[in-house]
C-alpha cells in the first residue's frame, strides 16, 4: 500500500544514505539539536538505572515536541481522542526504547517517524473497522470543541466560514496519495524542510520534492485555487 | 506569447518551498521573480494558498488541543512511562486450588473409563453367551427341551406359581415331538395370554379375544 511508510526504504537504508550523504547533507558528525543532547542524555540515566531522574527529564523532550506531535497526528487522523492516543503511544514507544536510540539520527526525526507509523497503522485501523461497521457520528467530541472555540469570538459567521473552509481543507487533503499526504502533512504541520521529511521517510530529497509539488497541485485543484 | 519564458508551477514552487525552509533558491528563478511581474504575482498567490493552508490546519489542530488537553496528555504520558523499566509484578500462582481442581478432573476421568470397561464387558460377555449358545444349539446331542408337567393346569394357575419343570432329553425332531412342541408353546401363549387377576376373570371369558376374532375373519 502506497500509504505505508515501510512500504518506502526503511530506516536502516535512509541511515545508510545518511552515511554516503553529500556535505550538504547532515551528518554524524553535525552538532547535536537541543533534543538530541536531552535525549543522549536521557539515555545515559537509563543505562546508569536512575529510571526516576530519566522520567523526569524525559517530561522536558515531551514538552519540546508534543504541540507539533500534536499537529501531525490530528492531521493524519482527523480524530482528536485517537491523535491524543497516538501521541501518547509515541512517547511511550520512545521512552522504552531510548537505550537503543543512536546520535546519528536527529531526535526529532526518530520521535516523529515513529509516531508516523503510529498514525499510519491507527487509519489502516480505522478503514479496516470502518469496512465491517457502521460509522458513528464523525468527531462528534472534536466538533463540540471547534463549536465551543468558535463561539468564543466576537463575529459567529466568520467563525462558521472558518469551519467549512477547514472541512474543505481537510477533506482535500484526505483526498490526497498515501505519500503526498504524508509528504504534505511533515513539511506543511510538521514544519520539516523536505531534507528532514526525506530522512523520516526514506524518501529521496527530490522524490519528496516533487510529492509535495503534486500534492500542492492537487490541493489547489481540488479547492479551486483559494482554501 | 510571453507565457513560455514565465516560470513553471514547479520551478515557482521549489522557490517557495526555497524560502520557508530556509535555503538558497535557484538564482535564475529568483532573478526571474524579481523583475516578472506576472510570475511575481503568481508567486505570490501560491503563497498565499499555502500559508493559508497552514495556518488554517495549525489553528484547527490548536483550537482542539488545548493547553490544558496538552497537560493532561503530560500527565497522562507520565503515568504510562511511571513503569518502564521496572520488572513486573509476580503474582503468587494459587497452588492449592490448582491441585484440587487437578485431582478433581482426574476423578472425573477416571467413572470413564470404569463406565467404557463395563460397557466392553458386558458386549464381550453378550457375544460370548450368544456364541455359546449357538454352538450349543448346533449338537443335537446337546439339545433339551423344556415340559411343564400338568401343562393342562397352567391356564388356570398363575405363571409365577407354576411347577418347575425338568429337562427332557430328546433323540431328534420327529414329528411327533414338533407337534408336541406346538402344543405346548400353544398353551404357554393362551396362558400369558390369560387375565392374571382373579377378579377379572368373569369378564375375560364374557369378552371376544383378538385371537378368535382374527380366527373368524
Amino acid at each position: 500500500m502506497s500509504s505505508d511508510l515501510r512500504t518506502v526504504p526503511g530506516l536502516e537504508n535512509a541511515r545508510d544514505q545518511q552515511a554516503d550523504a553529500p556535505a550538504g547533507r547532515r551528518t554524524p558528525a553535525a552538532p547535536l539539536t537541543e533534543d538530541s543532547k536531552l535525549a543522549v542524555e536521557i539515555r545515559g540515566l537509563m543505562d546508569a538505572g536512575n529510571m526516576d531522574d530519566a522520567r523526569d527529564r524525559f517530561g522536558d523532550l515531551v514538552a519540546m515536541h508534543q504541540r507539533r506531535a500534536t499537529r501531525i497526528a490530528y492531521q493524519y487522523l482527523r480524530d482528536a481522542a485517537e491523535a491524543d492516543e497516538a501521541v501518547q503511544d509515541a512517547f511511550v514507544k520512545v521512552f522504552s526504547h531510548l537505550t537503543s536510540y543512536r546520535e546519528a539520527w536527529p531526535f526529532e526525526v526518530w520521535f516523529t517517524r515513529i509516531l508516523i507509523n503510529g498514525c499510519l497503522d491507527r487509519r489502516k485501523a480505522r478503514m479496516r473497522r470502518d469496512r465491517w461497521f457502521v460509522p458513528a457520528e464523525t468527531m462528534a467530541m472534536d466538533e463540540a470543541v471547534l463549536g465551543a472555540a468558535s463561539t468564543a469570538g466576537p463575529d459567529p459567521e466568520r467563525r462558521l466560514l472558518a469551519r467549512e473552509r477547514r472541512a474543505r481543507i481537510a477533506q482535500a487533503i484526505d483526498r490526497l496519495d498515501g505519500r503526498q499526504r504524508t509528504v504534505f502533512t511533515l513539511c506543511h504541520y510538521g514544519d520539516y524542510t523536505p531534507r528532514e521529511v526525506s530522512m523520516m521517510t526514506g524518501l529521496n530529497e527530490s522524490t519528496v520534492r516533487v510529492h509535495l509539488f503534486r500534492a500542492a497541485r492537487k490541493l489547489r485543484g481540488l479547492l479551486g485555487g483559494q482554501p | 506569447m510571453f507565457r513560455a519564458h514565465h516560470l513553471h508551477d514547479d520551478r515557482l514552487f521549489e522557490c517557495y518551498v526555497a524560502e520557508r525552509s530556509g535555503e538558497t533558491p535557484d538564482p535564475h528563478a529568483a532573478e526571474h521573480l524579481a523583475d516578472c511581474v506576472d510570475c511575481s504575482r503568481r508567486y505570490v498567490e501560491l503563497s498565499r494558498f499555502m500559508d493559508t493552508l497552514r495556518a488554517e490546519g495549525q489553528a484547527e489542530a490548536d483550537a482542539v488541543f488545548t493547553t490544558d488537553r496538552l497537560c493532561a496528555q503530560q500527565q497522562a504520558i507520565d503515568r504510562r512511562i511511571e513503569h518502564v523499566g521496572r520488572p513486573a509484578r509476580v503474582i503468587s500462582f494459587p497452588g492449592a486450588s490448582t491441585a484440587r481442581t487437578i485431582a478433581s478432573k482426574t476423578a472425573r476421568v477416571a467413572p470413564r473409563w470404569v463406565a467404557a470397561a463395563a460397557a466392553a464387558g458386558i458386549f464381550v460377555g453378550a457375544a460370548l453367551g450368544t456364541s455359546y449358545e449357538w454352538t450349543r444349539g448346533l449338537s443335537p446331542r446337546s439339545f433339551t427341551r423344556t415340559r411343564p408337567i400338568g401343562s393342562t393346569t397352567a391356564r388356570n394357575s398363575s405363571p409365577r406359581t407354576t411347577r418347575p419343570v425338568e429337562a427332557v432329553p430328546t433323540g431328534g425332531s420327529s414329528p411327533a415331538d414338533v407337534a408336541a412342541d406346538e402344543a405346548f408353546l400353544s398353551d404357554l401363549e393362551v396362558a400369558l395370554d390369560r387375565p392374571r387377576t382373579e377378579e377379572l376373570r368373569a369378564y375375560d371369558a364374557l369378552t371376544p379375544h383378538f385371537k378368535e376374532i382374527k380366527d373368524v375373519r
